[in-house]
């Protein structure tokens, strides 16, 4: 069985400094507002314009991601996490003296090895992974999380859940 | 104070068939749930909210259990909160029987006599049951009545015999790979047999019949089409005017007055945070088999200090879960057999096909074994998760325009077949609940602490099982065919743990579900199996709590 901590933490070159002031909801708003830039430059390259799929932009799934993670049912060490692994990216690189700068100003191929970087650590892989389940979430979960814009990604993809749609958020009655 | 005649601690089930039986007879009833009431109308097929978050399931970090699994020759016991491998199962009103799929099959009549059938497994603590197949029949045509099984009865040499001709629901409507499926069981002298569903086909009365949403297993029905304890149970029990069902109300613990009787329960309010007794004549545990056995030893007191009705020591041991494993197929548009795509694509309809033909095994080369049982059905239906299936090539991930070209060839020109098998989880000495000797819940209380080892000959049938049934895949033309089966143990069919049998000394249960140590204490869910059968639980466990209830009518009645 892996231990959600030891993968969480593993490998980060931050390491767990900083990573308590994020778990909270109510601190989670200002952690994540530094890092939504690069968060949401990874899902746009994810899923980029010009796809089969409709445009992490279009979709406004980090909008939805902020969201979700926000939300008490979400798992706190995770939340954590998603904000530590956008900074760790940063570092990275930060520290590589090729790029330097910001992911969001880095060109599209440029992002291409960063990430591919990234993805070869442990650490950077597993949370990619995190931000493509986020990512999914958003693009295909119930138009009323705000993000599956026009249902969007379920025509584009023929498949529609079923009846009853939910008329709240998370069964909040 | 309030005394009532019969105090149920959790609406699965089987405290709904219990509450259900008892209000019916005119006692007056208390149902105690610690899950909140979700109506009908509620619910929907959000999958973010059912099937991704714990929204109907407690916080990990407030409710969990640890698991002990054997890592380097030591137990190590590791907190749910920390792995994220929740045990909970629905804790709702009507438990997790709101979200089932409801494939059920009857035990066979040799599931009640194990040993004396196969004899001694090393290592496997089997032992025969107290009763037999023909004590539980009239319950197992109760609960098909009542709690809505549609199907078709056809003969076969391990399908157990019926006191009636057929099931009064027909099969739910089918999809047409059904036609694809039974060709090609045939093609290799395989007998595919209709699926027994608790799942309406025709309206009943309170409840439309089933309306194919797509949606079912994970999901409440919107209808009241499937058999929950809820819709098929609760609710005619309110009916009566005889049951008192509390939500958000936690049992901590049992106390017992003399020696030989319970005289309340202490429980909290899970909103308010207070507490309160609540008096009965008669106690029920349902909360499901590691729960039920973790309260009853939360329960200890100096009348009873290794835990309320734990003479024996038995309490908790011999846990079960269910042996076997999955695999599945894809259907691909251009090599598809026998049957139209559009018509294969073509949702909400239902596969409802199982094999019984390797129940039980009994062949020149591979031996005499008991086996287990087969389900098909389509992969669940999901979008998200079937989506998220998609992001890896060689363990790299696929993102960009490769993805969407990826994810979009994925749903619309191919379509997955899926098997699960189920077969025994035997009884063993390292897979029981026990308290954690330093954990407790957010009420204070010890967690219950499960080692879940089981028995290798599990692995061993699920195996020989899976290799039958990839051949069928295969010749149904299914592409990128592969199967697992592990000895993990399911975490949503539990039972074991409180074992009932005729020897005090050896069992924890008679055999009416009750203590033999605490007269008015019963425990009506598959705590009482001492072995597990080689299907899923819940028809078997439905179809317990109305004998017990039958039982629990006349201790009453004798007053």
């Amino acid at each position: 069985m892996i231990k959600r901590r030891q993968f969480l933490v593993l490998g980060s070159l931050i390491g767990l400094s900083s990573y308590i002031e994020a778990k909270e909801v109510s601190t989670f708003e200002s952690a994540f507002k530094p890092v939504e830039p690069t968060i949401a430059a990874v899902q746009e390259h994810l899923f980029p314009e010009g796809s089969q799929i409709p445009s992490a932009r279009f979709m406004r799934v980090t909008e939805f991601l902020f969201e979700t993670v926000a939300h008490k049912s979400y798992d706190r060490d995770i939340r954590a996490f998603v904000i530590e692994g956008a900074r760790e990216l940063e570092k990275r690189i930060k520290l590589d003296k090729r790029t330097q700068g910001r992911f969001v100003s880095l060109s599209s191929s440029e992002k291409e090895k960063a990430l591919r970087a990234y993805e070869e650590t442990n650490y950077g892989s597993n949370w990619l992974s995190r931000i493509m389940t986020l990512t999914m979430e958003g693009l295909f979960c119930d138009p009323i999380y705000g993000s599956n814009v026009k249902e969007a990604g379920w025509k584009a993809l023929n498949a529609y859940g079923g009846f009853p749609r939910p008329k709240t958020r998370y069964i909040e009655l | 104070m309030n005394i009532y005649d019969v105090v149920i601690i959790g609406s699965g089930a089987s405290g709904g068939a219990v509450a259900y039986t008892l209000c019916k007879a005119g006692y007056k009833v208390a149902v105690l749930e610690k899950g909140r009431l979700i109506t009908r109308k509620e619910f929907s097929k959000d999958e973010l909210a059912y099937c991704r978050r714990d929204l109907v399931t407690p916080d990990l970090w407030d409710e969990y259990h640890t698991i002990e699994e054997k890592v380097e020759g030591e137990w190590v016991a590791t907190p749910t909160y920390e792995s994220g491998w929740s045990f909970w199962n629905g804790n709702i009103v009507g438990g997790s029987s709101n979200f089932m799929s409801g494939m059920l099959h009857r035990l066979h009549p040799d599931d009640f006599r194990l040993k004396s059938k196969y004899g001694e497994i090393k290592g496997a603590n089997v032992v025969d049951w107290p009763i037999s197949y023909a004590d539980m029949e009239p319950y197992y045509a109760l609960a098909e009545e009542l709690v809505g099984i549609s199907g078709h009865y056809e003969k076969h040499p391990f399908e157990p015999y019926r006191s009636t001709a057929n099931f009064t629901q027909p099969p739910t409507r089918e999809n047409a790979v059904v036609k694809l499926l039974d060709k090609s069981c045939r093609a290799l002298d395989i007998r595919p047999l209709v699926t027994p569903r608790a799942v309406l086909s025709k309206d009943k009365p309170g409840r439309d019949a089933c309306y194919y949403s797509n949606l079912c297993g994970s999901y409440g029905c919107s209808s009241g089409a499937k058999g929950s304890s809820k819709e098929a149970l609760l609710k005619p029990a309110l009916a009566t005017g005889n049951l008192t069902l509390m939500s958000n109300t936690h049992v901590k613990s049992l106390h017992t007055k003399t020696k030989e009787e319970v005289d309340h329960a202490v429980v909290v309010d899970t909103i308010t945070g207070k507490e309160k007794q609540i008096k009965g004549k008669i106690f029920v545990v349902a909360a499901q088999a590691h729960e039920s056995a973790r309260l009853l030893l939360n329960s200890a007191n100096a009348d009873h200090p290794k835990g309320l009705g734990n003479s024996s020591g038995e309490l908790g041991k011999n846990l079960l879960f269910s042996g076997g494993g999955s695999g599945q197929g894809e259907l691909h548009k251009e090599s598809l057999k026998h049957i139209k795509f559009e018509d294969l694509m073509t949702t909400g309809l239902f596969v409802n096909r199982s094999v019984l033909d390797w129940y039980f095994i009994d062949h020149w080369w591979d031996g005499k074994f008991k086996g287990g049982s087969v389900e098909f059905m389509f992969e669940h239906q999901n979008i998200i998760t079937r989506a998220r299936k998609n992001g890896y090539e060689d363990s790299t991930m696929v993102w960009g325009k490769a993805l969407g070209e990826r994810l979009v060839k994925r749903f619309t020109e191919q379509k997955s077949i899926r098997f699960e098998i189920f077969n025994d989880w035997l009884p063993n000495d390292n897979c029981f609940v026990s308290l954690d000797p330093t954990h407790k819940d957010k009420y204070d209380m010890p967690v219950g602490k499960l080692r879940v080892e089981g028995h290798p000959q599990d692995v061993k049938v699920g195996n020989y099982i899976a290799k039958k049934c990839e051949k069928i895949l295969e010749e149904m033309g299914a592409k990128n065919i592969y199967s697992g089966v592990s000895s993990a143990p399911s975490q949503n069919l539990v039972a074991g743990g409180c074992r009932f049998g005729n020897d005090p000394e050896t069992s924890v249960l008679n055999k009416y579900c009750r203590s033999h140590d605490v007269e008015n204490l019963y425990v009506a869910d598959a705590s009482f199996m001492p072995t597990g059968g080689s299907v899923a639980y819940t028809w078997t466990i439905y179809a317990n709590a109305f004998r017990v209830a039958d039982h629990i009518v006349k201790h009453l009645d004798k007053g």
